[in-house]
């Protein structure tokens, strides 16, 4: 069932895009300093579908998050498409979350007082693409993701698998090459996740993004990945190939 | 993210909350009404002031005396210098001979800018004949410029001289009530005879004249007739400094000035040679503003003449006004500051609301100073929307106490007027104000927003 990406069928080697080496991050909670990651080393290549798995406070999301640009790590090193994370201003690592990834959150996470097809033009808007264009590329988004007739429905109005459809759409806006998941399915029930994985795997095979999905569930995982990436209390514990 | 999508951005997230933006552009409407109200009311209230006193020709007008005197010393009169008892008294100015106001003079200050007109004081002593009725009394020179100016802007009987080269006169009521027991308008289209001192060569003097020298001149007596056109009321007032023109007798100023002439030479005649010889004691300067007074006094001074005015006087006036104008703003800044409160409040909620909305925007690639531009924006909308709703507020109150207290006034006899004034600088002014004070009002929630952790405001609910 699972076949390996096209880059790698075609007999060369493909990039690191993604590689981490002694990542930490700590927080201080009062007088407890919490290691969320103690140590983390991994590597991903393009075209990868990487599954993060552990249980809750593994650090799986955490590492998520710094991956995403959205928090800084406390020591070590984190370098994306041969950037270096850990020395990014504020307003760097929002150009990195702009134009390097795309975001899928558990909760959707999108904006309740705007339409789908707003929604997903946002993104757009913060990446300068001018009115016409974004309003033109959402549409077609929304259309590949099987959304065509509900563009100017808002949130509410939407199942939560059509939710997170427009979060997807969203997250592809600005055309990113690294897609990071985060429970996409989580809130869903078992047929809508099915459907919901089934895109994000259209995704990585037929256009290539590399995905790199947080889940709790090692089914899941081991159904949809090529690569399981166990972690524990802050650190990798095992990596599986599926 | 453009500035025009960041417009759009904030109009959008004003229109989702919109009773809240409503109440809060209110607050800012009603701040800024106040304000606008407080200082359109005090600038009104100069503007009559300065209009009313300005119609009475009172600070367009300038006087100039011939020579270097002190304008405070001359005003100050005999008091300091007279009992020499002031060390600093400043030096006398016999230094420089005084420059005479001869008619080169006037075509001088005539040609200053902003000068309106000039024109000399000319009061002759002269009997005056009606009827049985006869007296001596000053006639003035009136120039046709002063028709409805100052004292003439009412004619209590009659009217005001239609030409230069009239042959007619008007009579100061008093006059009037002199003439004949009573109705002094009767008195209109009558004839009067002006007596005057005149001269006139005398080929062979019948006798030595005390008086006489060099080429014999005989002081005699020269009647001229003139018709009673207008009679006017004396007006009350600081009109001293001014130089009333309000005499027994007005005429033309041509008119006064050849008799004037006459005079002068017989005066010389009499008073072997010191007269004032074709020079004038006092020359009144019109300005065409009473803002350029100050300014062409200040010129005429450089020429070498003594001007005052009451202007000074005015400054004052206009001091006091500042001063009014700052209390009322002030009073009503305070509506503004409490309105400016309510922004920041309105704006805090709503990050508090929107705490998830901006973890997201941040999430998918809004930076902090997208975050903050948005709401930057939203506080000025909420500012100039409540600017704009604020003038039309002020100016609408601001016209129904005019109405109510001009009516008010009618009924007490009074002329009615703008109480209220709002000229374009307080709009643009009050549309500034509202902008700015919006604007620092959104900067402290609006860099709260910006700073925001984009991990906890995701899972902010």
């Amino acid at each position: 069932m699972i076949r390996q990406p096209a880059s790698i069928l075609s007999g060369l080697v493909p990039p690191a895009i993604l590689e981490t080496r002694d990542l930490t991050k700590h927080y201080t909670m009062g007088e407890v300093v919490v290691r969320a990651l103690d140590g983390v080393s991994i590597s991903v290549r393009e075209g990868e579908f990487v599954a993060l798995v552990g249980t809750s406070g593994s650090g799986k999301s955490t590492l998520l998050n710094l991956i995403a640009g959205l928090d800084h790590a406390s020591g070590g090193t984190l370098r994306i498409f041969e950037q270096d994370l850990a020395h990014m201003s504020r307003d760097e690592l929002s150009v990195h979350r702009r134009r390097n990834v795309g975001i899928i959150f558990q909760s959707f996470n999108l904006v309740s007082t705007m339409s789908a097809a707003e929604n997903v033009a946002l993104a757009m808007m913060f990446a300068g693409v001018k009115r016409n264009e974004r309003d033109e590329r959402a549409s077609k988004l929304l259309e590949s993701v099987g959304l065509g007739g509900r563009q100017t429905h808002r949130p509410k109005e939407l199942s939560g698998g059509e939710q997170q459809r427009v979060a997807i759409a969203r997250a592809l806006s600005n055309e990113p090459r690294l897609l990071l998941a985060d429970e996409p399915t989580g809130n869903l029930d078992s047929r809508t996740s099915h459907e919901i994985m089934a895109l994000l795997k259209e995704l990585n095979e037929r256009d290539g993004k590399t995905v790199i999905m947080v889940t709790h569930d090692p089914l899941l995982a081991s159904t949809h990945a090529h690569r399981t990436v166990t972690m524990l209390d802050g650190r990798v514990i095992s990596e599986s190939a599926a | 993210m453009t500035f025009a999508d960041a417009v759009g951005l904030a109009l959008r997230n004003l229109r989702q909350a919109k009773l809240r933006t409503a109440l809060t552009t209110l607050g800012v409407a009603i701040g800024i009404a106040s304000l606008a109200g407080m200082v359109s009311l005090g600038v009104g209230l100069q503007d009559q002031f300065v209009d009313r006193f300005t119609r009475s020709g009172m600070f367009d007008s300038i006087n100039v005396l011939p020579g270097n005197i002190d304008p405070r010393g001359f005003v100050a009169g005999g008091r300091g210098r007279g009992r020499g008892a002031q060390p600093n008294a400043p030096a006398a100015p016999e230094a420089t001979p005084p420059k005479p106001l001869d008619d080169q003079a006037l075509a001088t200050l005539a040609a200053l800018e902003n000068v309106k007109d000039v024109y000399p004081m000319i009061r002759v002593p002269v009997e005056i004949r009606f009827g049985d009725h006869s007296e001596f009394t000053q006639v003035a020179g009136v120039p046709i410029s002063a028709r409805g100016q100052g004292p003439f802007a009412t004619i209590t009987h009659g009217e005001f001289f239609r030409s230069d080269s009239d042959a007619a006169c008007m009579i100061s009521l008093e006059m009037g009530n002199r003439l004949v027991n009573e109705n002094p308008s009767q008195l209109v289209g009558k004839e009067l005879t002006l007596g005057y001192a005149s001269s006139s060569p005398v080929a062979a003097p019948p006798a030595m004249l005390p008086g006489m020298i060099g080429v014999p001149t005989m002081v005699q007596r020269a009647e001229t007739r003139c018709r009673i056109i207008g009679i006017v009321e004396r007006e009350t007032g600081p009109m001293a400094v001014g130089g009333s023109m309000v005499t027994g007798v007005m005429i033309p100023l041509p008119k006064a000035r050849e008799i004037n002439e006459q005079f002068a030479i017989a005066q010389r005649t009499l008073m072997r040679g010191r007269g004032m010889d074709g020079k004038y004691q006092t020359v009144t300067v019109k300005v065409t503003r009473p803002q350029h007074t100050q300014d062409v006094e200040e010129r005429i001074r450089k020429l070498g003449y003594s001007a005052f005015s009451l202007n000074d006087a005015l400054q004052g006036a206009r001091r006091a006004f500042l001063v009014l104008d700052i209390i009322l703003g002030l009073t009503g800044s305070i509506a503004l500051t409490v309105a400016s409160l309510g922004i920041i409040n309105t704006m805090v909620m709503s990050i508090l609301e929107r705490t998830r909305e901006i973890g997201i925007m941040k999430a998918i690639g809004g930076s902090d100073s997208d975050v903050r531009r948005i709401f930057l924006v939203e506080a000025s909308a909420i500012g100039l929307l409540g600017g704009i709703t604020g003038i039309l507020l002020g100016w609408l109150v601001g016209r129904i106490i005019n109405f109510g207290a001009n009516y008010y006034i009618v009924q007490q006899g009074g002329t009615p007027g703008n109480l209220f004034s709002l000229p374009i600088w307080l709009i643009a002014g009050a549309l500034g104000f509202s902008l700015v004070v919006s604007l620092a009002a959104g900067v402290f929630p609006a860099r709260r927003a910006a700073r925001l952790d984009p991990i906890h405001a995701l899972r902010h609910d």
